[in-house]
Parts: structure tokens; sequence; C-alpha cells
């Protein structure tokens, strides 16, 4: 989500290797109308956002679906990224969320989402992902695992999930006070341990 | 700039992840968070540990997509950045913090419903098409088997008046084992009455169809295939739909002489 006020500068990026300078330099030239540039964006970002979306929604050709509104939507409102508010790759990830939750969350898809019982493993078909996933996704095991298991379970279900806090508070059989403290505590902890700003 | 509300502020994290989905709830922690900068500040955190959360999930999408985002692209405008009409950026910026993304939602919404209209009648006319396509198949199919009993070396032609009045052509091929039946002047079946033909051989008597509705007088022609020596080529008054073994006097019998 973006907050308004500049960027502090020298914050620690969003994303580790200065992908997010990267990032956000391509992204100011896709907003010029660059296709080539829109490439190089595609294969940065296609792969988190087909991730998220598949976490979300889990369906494979639904999730294809979101996901190429997603990045068509990148693609048509990229003048409309403010850099002060925040990274490319936020941007980018906040758009593929809410689409994700958008579809799980519409009444057509409520059926549908029943089924989805396996919701907290990955899908067993992202064993052939780059190197360079793997490495993030060891990084964020590790400070997932640092927090406790309802500030796990929370942040899981909800971002993962799609689930709203109050869906979580009933999954969990927890008060709507303690899901809001515990998700805020959990990211705060995996914050800190990621060293995002 | 409001004090420190500890009552919304705890919504920092859940809005993060987006998990309020009570428009009015979100609504009221986006008003709080124009007022409070700590909020914005931290949501600007979670929203960037969210993002690590969803590079951690990276999967390879399926090849298609790629050229298929891609091509969609280059056919589709882009949005002009925004532009703040009598308002300091500042407010601007105010304003557009927080859901600016669901509010730049509906137009994508319409061009994909756009995109999936045309993809409707892409299907749809592919599907008449094919329609058509098959009919013209089917037509070719038939006039060229038509040709091909016509152009037979032994094809002979035969026309015979039938009982209740008009005419009947048959040209037949042997060499085919097919012939051609037209008729002219043939009286309309009576109501819920068809017209059958049948091949009246010494081995066995077989329907060979029904005898199409004429117009102007005419049949167009009917091809029948599987003819053998020795068959006559004879013609019913039947029940609507036709039967398997004549049930009347034939109004017609032409024998196939080689």
């Amino acid at each position: 989500m973006d907050a308004h006020g500049t960027r502090p500068a020298g914050a620690s990026p969003d994303l580790p290797e200065g992908r997010d300078r990267d990032l956000d330099g391509l992204l100011s030239r896709v907003a010029r109308g660059d296709e080539d540039a829109f490439a190089i964006l595609y294969d940065q970002l296609a792969g988190p956002v087909y991730g998220l979306i598949r976490r979300v929604v889990r369906d494979p050709a639904q999730s294809e679906e979101v996901a190429q509104e997603v990045l068509l939507e990148v693609w048509r409102t990229a003048a409309r990224f403010d850099p002060a508010r925040g990274s490319a790759a936020t941007w980018a990830m906040t758009i593929a969320h809410r689409r994700a939750v958008d579809r799980v969350r519409s009444a057509a898809a409520a059926a549908e989402r029943e089924k989805r019982t396996t919701m907290l493993l990955p899908p067993a078909d992202d064993v052939a992902d780059a190197v360079e996933a793997n490495l993030e996704r060891e990084r964020v095991r590790r400070c997932l695992n640092g927090l406790t298991e309802l500030q796990r379970e929370s942040i899981t279900l909800a971002y993962y999930g799609g689930y709203s806090y109050r869906e979580v508070a009933g999954l969990l059989g927890i008060t709507l006070g303690t899901i809001k403290t515990r998700i805020r505590d959990g990211l705060i902890r995996l914050r800190d341990c990621m060293g995002v700003t | 700039m409001r004090l420190f509300r500890p009552d919304m502020h705890v919504m920092a994290g859940v809005y993060a992840l987006d998990g309020i989905d009570d428009d009015a709830e979100r609504s009221r922690f986006e008003h709080h968070l124009r007022r409070c900068q700590q909020c914005a500040d931290e949501v600007r955190g979670m929203s960037a540990t969210a993002t690590r959360l969803a590079f951690a999930a990276t999967q390879q999408p399926p090849a298609q997509m790629r050229e298929r985002v891609l091509a969609a692209a280059a056919r589709t405008r882009q949005l002009p950045p925004a532009v703040e009409h009598g308002r300091s950026a500042g407010e601007a910026r105010q304003r557009r913090a927080g859901r600016s993304v669901r509010q730049s939602r509906p137009v994508p919404r319409l061009a994909w419903g756009v995109v999936a209209a045309s993809l409707v009648v892409i299907v749809v006319l592919t599907t008449v098409l094919l329609r058509i396509q098959g009919e013209l198949n089917r037509v070719n199919a038939h006039q060229a088997a038509i040709t091909r009993v016509l152009e037979a070396p032994d094809a002979r032609a035969v026309t015979e008046r039938t009982s209740l009045g008009g005419t009947a052509t048959v040209v037949y091929s042997h060499a085919r084992h097919a012939l051609i039946l037209t008729s002219a002047h043939l009286p309309p079946p009576p109501r819920g009455k068809v017209y059958e033909l049948w091949l009246l051989g010494p081995p066995q008597v077989r329907a060979a169809g029904l005898l199409p509705t004429t117009a102007r007088g005419h049949t167009t022609p009917v091809l029948v295939n599987g003819v053998v020596h020795g068959d006559q080529i004879g013609m019913t008054v039947e029940p609507a739909g036709g039967t398997s073994r004549p049930t009347t006097k034939p109004i017609l019998v032409l024998p196939l002489r080689a």
C-alpha cells in the first residue's frame, strides 16, 4: 500500500540486490510507452505476480487470467505510478493482490473457494522456480519462522489466503481486536527481519 | 494533523495486507491515514514487507502468457499521468494516497469487458464460419460425388414416367457403384407423406434415401451409393420420415442395366 510523503533517502529498498531501482527505472520507461522496457519488466514481475495470484486464487486458469489483467494494468497505468509513494514492485504487487482478492471474494468464486483446503501449502508445481526466487523464499521463510505461530498463521491466511481479517479471526477462533494486533505486530517483526524500511 | 489514535493505528497491518473487506471501514482508515503520517509510514513499510512475501511466492507463469500480455499491451492505450487541477500537489497526493489503484480500476474492468465481448464475437463468428465452411464442404463433396458419377465412362441416363405423373431421371454408373436421381413435374407427396427411394436388388431391398421436396416442379439431385449389378431403383410413397421397408406399391421401378 502506498503512503504519502517522500521515500526517505537512503532507506532500505523493498527488494534486495538493487532490484527496486531497476524496476522503478523500467516502470518510468514503460510509462512513456516503451514496449521493450515493458517486456523486461514483464520478465521481472510476471513470476511474483502469477505466484502470488496462484496462492490466493489457486485455480491455474483463473490465476492466469487475473495475472494477465494485472500485468496489462501495470502497462496501462504506469504513468500513474508515483515513486515518492513506494517502489514499483510494491505498486505492482498491491494491484496483483487486490485483483486476486477481488476474484476470490466475488460471489461466483465463493463456492470454488470452499474447495481450497490446502491453502497454506504452496502449489506442488512450483519446484522449477528460479534460484533467485528460492533464495528470496528462504529469506522469507526464515523470517516467518521468527514469528509466533498465531502471527504467522494470521499473516499467511490474510495475504496468501486472501482472507479478510474477519474471516481470519473466524478461522482461528480469536477476536477481531486480537487479529488486528497480531497481524500488525507480526508484520513489524517481519519487516525488521527482512530489513525493509 | 490528527492525534495518534491507537484504535485506528492497529488497523495498519490488516490494511496493508488488503484484509479489510468492508468498504466503509476501509474508507474510515484511509481517511485517518491522510492525517496520520506515522500510520502512513507504517503502512508503507508493511506493504513493502508484503511485497517480499509476494516475491517469495514466485512461480513460473504459463509460457504463452508472455506473448499474450505483450501483444495486449501493444494494442492498449496507456493512461496519461494524473494531472492535478486547481489543487496543490500536496493536497492531491494526500487525496491520492491509499487506494489510488482501486480508483483506477473500473476502466481496465471495462477494457477487459470489451476484450471479453470481442472474444465472444470472434468465437461466435468463427463458429458460424466453420458451420458455413462445413456446409460448403458438404455441398462441394456432394457436387464432386455427383460429378464423379456423371463423368464415369460407363455412366448411363434413363428417364421414366412415374405412375403419379412427372418423370424421374437417373444417371447411374456401375463402375462408381452410384446413381443420381432427379425428378420433374412430380406432384407433391400427399400431406404427411414423402417419396422414398429404394435399391431393389436380387440380394435385398435397401432404403436409398428420401426425395427432397420439389422446387418449381424439380428436385435437386439425390446421390445414392452402394449400387450393385442387378439393382433396380424404385420409388414409393411412405409416411414422413421414411420407413426401412417399402410399404406401398412403387410409383417407379427402373432397371439399371449395365
